[in-house]
């Protein structure tokens, strides 16, 4: 099975390869002696080179034996993780289509719940109110008294 | 470049004015709390402070930004002195003699050695931010490209070298910053590159929503994966006792000169050169003071001397940062990084020029870091109590709320959702380059450097097609051997770590 830093090396390797290959349709420059891929190549150059070299390392690692890693003390919770990406994500796309302050209620409401499961009358208040309180300093301190302009829903007009 | 005292005197004056002091309070208190919460580094403060600056004037902004700096090297004490884990990293070597003295029934102690210690070593620091910033900035004009080239490619080689368990992983965490700057058009004739034909990528990719959705997600996630799994949070004991005579405080500290002196140097010295930070500074004062002293098997049992070599080291850590940022526009640690972007969006580029261009900044800088140390040391007097409660706030209502900031912070650069969408596509690449074990600060030093090392490459060669010029300029000559050297010393010290057996460590998602 390939080891970390391999999948890292192969990955990084063939992001600068294919890149380079871009490079090919760039045009010479007429004012310098260098044209606008002459930097690029040499960094693409640079990540190709250590990607290879982070590969090799990796496989006279596994080659040698890797050493046991010390183990941590809890398993990473990766499902609260993947659920926060989600609600993010889903956050991001809801902002220009529901609005600021209707999305970033949700968001802050939901994200909560998701996180810390409300088990009491009372804490799913807290929830609520938390939710309302960021969503409406948010929104004021930064529309009324910073001038920043947050997105308004295409579907809510709010 | 002379210190104008005159200058300086006029603008502590006038940071004391309200319109300054009070973003400077408040991001004093921000930092205290931010720097105090574990998981919430002061990058992390001071990326949810940001948005809130954007509206304000560039030095009411800034002296925010300092408030929070200052406020977070010392906040982060107080946890790690009450509860035993580091509000941020730079406060790690804290835990070490913080906690045990409160073990020890000490607390109020152990928070006073550490904020004194921290006040007095900022101030130190202070004293040579103002009078070094000028005179590198001076050696800094003497620079050609080839020169300015020569040195940024020091600042990554350094960096890439010195961060992180793998040399390897850090160079190509370097090479993956500037491979980011090379996409949208290039600096000289506009062409665009890699940019798939889509004009979301004609600009390239925005300095600030990149450096917030690494670090953001990269802290966050690695938070969230330390949760519970029924999502419970911690509990919390009951609230210590915190007073403690002042003055026998400050006698404890002022009565071992030599310790606090070499802890500043140590801080001042690490935030000068790019990028490494405060949590190597605190280790590294620790360890030097343990070396020095004459009971070196009490350290670690709660002894002041652990606390005042780790706090001194980092407040004077926030004064070297600076001064790199303003006499060579380098980012000392990823919270001037942030600066650097805050000030771009204001139209100032950091630099050489600088302190000539725009002085009232540059003294109201230095001014807003001097009044910011005693502001530290009220704030934790004053609300000590009030802001462990507040730490004390559970991470599921916390980090939706940061969350929003983030995305605020990136939205309001441009009034675009483009920069939002940036901001998720790097949270999700700085999470998975933490995942794989990849180091974050050498790619955001090559992100900040990437478009300086190609522009002033390209000028050199405009000028005098000449390679060799690079390396037979005596400056630039200079700095490319001194890069090889930190490349050669790097390796030296992994092949002695492992030749030791020392275990890898997790990467710190902070500088």
């Amino acid at each position: 099975m390939l080891g970390r830093d391999s999948v890292t090396g192969l990955a990084c390797l063939a992001l600068s390869l294919g890149m380079l290959v871009l490079t090919r349709g760039l045009p010479e420059s007429a004012m310098v002696p260098v044209g606008p891929a002459f930097y690029p190549r040499i960094v693409l150059v640079l990540m190709a080179g250590l990607s290879l070299l982070l590969v090799a390392l990796d496989w006279r690692t596994g080659r040698a034996g890797r050493p046991a890693g010390a183990k941590a003390a809890a398993a990473p919770n990766y499902r609260l993780v993947v659920v926060t990406f989600t609600a993010f994500i889903v956050y991001v796309v809801l902002l220009p289509l529901l609005g600021f302050r209707i999305a970033t209620f949700l968001f802050v409401g939901g994200l909560q719940a998701l996180l810390e499961p409300p088990r009491s009358a009372r804490r799913w208040a807290l929830v609520l109110v938390i939710a309302i309180v960021t969503t409406l300093v948010t929104y004021l301190a930064f529309e009324q008294y910073l001038s920043v302009l947050l997105p308004r829903g295409r579907w809510t007009e709010f | 470049m002379e210190v104008s005292y005159e200058h300086l005197f006029a603008s502590i004056l006038a940071i004391l004015h309200l319109k300054y002091l009070v973003p400077l309070l408040l991001g004093t208190v921000a930092g205290v709390i931010g720097g105090a919460l574990p998981g919430i580094t002061i990058t992390m403060t001071i990326i949810m402070v940001l948005p809130f600056t954007f509206g304000l004037d560039p030095l009411q902004g800034l002296a925010a930004m300092t408030g929070v700096y200052v406020g977070g090297s010392a906040g982060g004490s107080i946890t790690a002195s009450l509860i035993g884990i580091p509000g941020t990293p730079s406060a790690i070597a804290t835990t070490f003699d913080g906690f045990p003295m409160t073990r020890n029934g000490e607390p109020g102690r152990a928070i006073w050695v550490g904020v004194w210690a921290a006040f007095l070593g900022g101030l130190l620091g202070g004293v040579f931010l103002i009078a070094a910033t000028g005179p590198l900035a001076s050696v800094a004009l003497e620079f050609g490209p080839w020169e300015y080239f020569s040195l940024f490619v020091f600042a990554l080689s350094m960096v890439a070298g010195l961060v992180g368990t793998s040399i390897t992983k850090g160079l190509l965490s370097g090479a993956i910053g500037l491979v980011i700057t090379v996409i949208g058009s290039d600096p000289i004739m506009g062409v665009p590159r890699f940019t798939l034909g889509t004009d979301f990528l004609r600009g390239g990719f925005p300095f600030l929503p990149v450096l917030i959705g690494i670090f953001a997600f990269a802290q966050l996630m690695s938070d969230i994966e330390k949760m519970r799994r029924d999502g419970s949070s911690e509990s919390t004991g009951p609230m210590p006792k915190l007073w403690v005579s002042q003055p026998k405080v400050l006698w404890e500290i002022l009565s071992r000169p030599f310790l606090l002196i070499w802890s500043t140097f140590i801080g001042i010295l690490i935030g000068v050169l790019p990028a490494i930070g405060g949590s190597a500074a605190n280790v590294m004062a620790y360890d030097q003071a343990k070396k020095f002293s004459r009971r070196p098997e009490k350290f670690g049992t709660g002894i002041p001397e652990g606390i005042i070599a780790s706090e001194s080291s980092n407040n004077a850590n926030v004064a070297g940062s600076l001064v790199t940022i303003m006499a060579f526009g380098i980012p000392g640690d990823a919270v001037t990084a942030v600066m650097l972007g805050a000030m771009t969006i204001h139209g100032i580029q950091p630099g050489p020029l600088f302190i000539s261009q725009h002085p009232t900044i540059a003294y109201g800088i230095y001014a807003a870091y001097l009044v910011a140390l005693p502001l530290m040391v009220l704030v934790i007097a004053a609300g000590a109590r009030a802001w462990l409660r507040v730490i004390m706030v559970p991470k599921s209502i916390l980090i939706p709320i940061v969350l929003v900031l983030c995305v605020i912070g990136a939205y309001a650069l441009n009034n675009i959702m483009d920069d939002v969408y940036v901001l998720l596509i790097f949270g999700l690449v700085g999470y998975a380059l933490v995942k794989l074990g990849v180091p974050l600060a050498p790619l955001i030093l090559g992100l900040i450097l990437g478009d300086q090392i190609e522009l002033n490459m390209i000028r050199a060669i405009a000028t005098d097609p000449s390679p060799w010029l690079f390396l037979t300029r005596p400056i630039s000559g200079g700095l490319l051997l001194a890069s090889v050297l930190s490349m050669v010393l790097a390796f030296w010290q992994h092949h002695r770590a492992k030749a030791r057996g020392a275990t890898a460590e997790e990467e710190d998602v902070d500088f």
